[in-house]
């Protein structure tokens, strides 16, 4: 499965709408393969979500975002998981082994039953 | 600091309606005023220790931190172009000032950032605006706004129009907003430029054919009469059809059915037809080379988009509309346009209308990242334009040299009464003001209509 990560160095990218990165990676039998960077711009996506369907994206895992955009990607197959925050390998590794990113990972000020990704 | 100013400091920052957070070194949150928590909708007690860009969440924390620069350059930094994005993804237009941190030694302890919630201002900004905006079209011209005026009128009729304009005025704009602004807005809207296909290849891709119609022809393909079902349809360069291709529309639009390459049974059409076109067709009809009874079907309701040269009052306008735009797309902080590029703007004569005025602020995109587009990030060709008709180089450019001479003798007669020059060459007080700017003729601080 392809999940996919709007990074800035090492961290999560604060806000998903000026993210410039994006980090696919794919997870196979609880293992990241095949890790691959994309330049991004979300302004400049006339189709985001089909963009991001046609990468083979079932995961994104954002930061903050705005609805426009939040309504766009739910709109299609890709499950959503916003307001994370912190190291993009711990955030991954913490998915990969099934443990929950809410609320360890949430960005202040998110309530849990908010976001409920 | 004594106790009596510290708490007076801190009972200040608590009453003011700003933003006022403090980082250290680290980029962690030292202190977050009340306002803070307002605008942001995250409380003190999350936001004190955590990193700054995952509390504010500004569109400028990953790239553009101005906060990083302050410490970097120890100046302060005031960005006005910036949004927060809370925690109910609502982005917040913010302005952003930032500064050094200082203890009572002057040591740099971290640094200091203050923001407003621009919401209120954006909102009257966008109403003031609204009233120049239509869809996507933006004008301050009286004729425009008369279009603006009647066209919800016209969107709900269902009636067939006829949109007249030269190339790059926003014709499919223009028929989007009506689509946009009808009962068919849910359904598609389709355009296609007829003068691009050959006749055969214009019908099969409006009335689409069956399979067999054709060599290669495997199976059926639907038409865009079919793909805009319940739509709207956009029949650009209606002018450059064929007599052929306009008997079928005709049929189209009167019986309400079409008949796709190779079928033998026709099919229902419900499309409301936009025509759009650069050319006179009435001038056409007499000469014979379009068809009258189409052309009075399509004429139904008529709208003429005026040259970018005859709403020069515009160009400010969409230059600042572009900016905004481009700014968004291309991540830049471009501030504005400074007068010399502006007043270089306004002489041109753009044959090639709003699109061609778009193309040169994306040009001069590519070379300003930030504050103001100068006269440098504008064109070579359009900044040259403005240079030749100097009085310096009169003998390299004739006919130019003519112009200058003519206008300046006709100024001269009528005391610098530039409406009386107007009207004594013939000329629009408009034309000529831009004449003058064009050609850099210098004009005496006198004007004629007010003599002694």
């Amino acid at each position: 499965m392809k999940v996919a990560v709007t990074v800035w160095d090492e961290r999560i990218s604060p806000v998903f709408d000026s993210a410039r990165t994006l980090l696919i990676v794919d997870i196979k039998n609880d293992k990241m393969k095949n890790i691959s960077y994309k330049s991004f711009n979300p302004e400049l996506e006339a189709s985001l979500a089909e963009e991001l369907s046609l990468l083979g994206i079932k995961v994104l895992i954002c930061g903050a975002i705005s609805q426009a955009y939040s309504t766009l990607i739910e709109a299609g197959t890709i499950q959503l998981i916003p307001f994370i925050s912190g190291n993009v390998n711990e955030v991954l590794e913490s998915y990969i082994k099934g443990n929950p990113l809410v609320p360890a990972f949430l960005m202040p000020g998110c309530r849990e039953e908010e976001e409920n990704p | 600091m004594n106790t009596f100013t510290q708490n007076t400091t801190e009972i200040i920052l608590e009453s003011i309606s700003d933003g006022v957070f403090t980082v250290d070194h680290e980029w962690k949150i030292m202190s977050f005023n009340r306002a803070a928590e307002k605008i942001t909708g995250i409380s003190r007690k999350d936001a004190i220790g955590r990193h700054c860009w995952n509390v504010f969440r500004s569109n400028m924390c990953q790239d553009e931190c101005a906060l990083k620069k302050t410490m970097q350059e120890g100046k302060s930094f005031f960005s006005s172009s910036t949004y927060i994005v809370n925690n109910k993804k609502k982005r917040i237009p913010t302005t952003v000032f930032t500064s050094l941190l200082k203890d009572k030694n002057g040591n740099i302890i971290g640094g200091v950032e203050t923001f407003r919630d621009h919401s209120l201002v954006e909102e009257l900004r966008k109403k003031l605006y609204g009233r120049f905006q239509m869809g996507d079209m933006i004008s301050r011209s009286q004729a425009m706004r008369d279009i603006f005026k009647i066209l919800p009128k016209v969107s709900q009729s269902d009636s067939t129009v006829l949109i007249i304009g030269e190339t790059g005025t926003g014709k499919e704009l223009i028929a989007r907003a009506i689509h946009d602004l009808s009962s068919r807005k849910d359904k598609p809207f389709v355009a296609i430029n007829c003068g691009a296909f050959p006749d055969t290849l214009l019908e099969s891709e409006l009335f689409g054919y069956k399979a067999g119609a054709f060599t290669h022809a495997t199976k059926n393909k639907p038409g865009l009469f079919a793909a805009a079902d319940k739509g709207t349809i956009l029949l650009d360069e209606i002018g450059d059809t064929s007599p052929s291709f306009q008997v079928k529309l005709l049929r189209v639009l009167e019986e309400k059915v079409f008949l796709p390459l190779g079928a033998v049974k026709k099919e229902k059409s419900d499309v409301r037809l936009i025509a759009a076109t650069n050319k006179n067709l009435s001038k056409m009809v007499d000469a014979g080379t379009f068809r009258q009874d189409l052309f009075y079907r399509i004429n139904v309701v008529q709208l003429k988009l005026p040259p970018l040269r005859q709403k020069m009052e515009d160009i400010p306008l969409l230059v600042d509309h572009f900016i905004a735009s481009l700014n968004k797309i291309r991540g830049k902080s471009v501030s504005g346009i400074d007068k010399t590029a502006l007043g270089i703007l306004m002489t041109h004569d753009y044959p090639g209308n709003i699109r061609e005025l778009e193309n040169i602020i994306e040009h001069a995109f590519v070379l300003c990242s930030k504050g103001d587009i100068t006269k440098e990030h504008l064109p070579s060709t359009l900044t040259r334009q403005s240079m030749i008709a100097t009085e310096d180089n009169f003998s390299q450019f004739p006919l130019k040299a003519a112009e200058i001479k003519v206008i300046k003798a006709f100024l001269k007669k009528n005391n610098y009464d530039r409406k009386a020059t107007a009207k004594d060459l013939g000329i629009h007080k408009s034309t000529l003001f831009r004449k003058i700017n064009k050609l850099g003729i210098k004009l005496p601080k006198i004007d004629g209509r007010f003599k002694r």
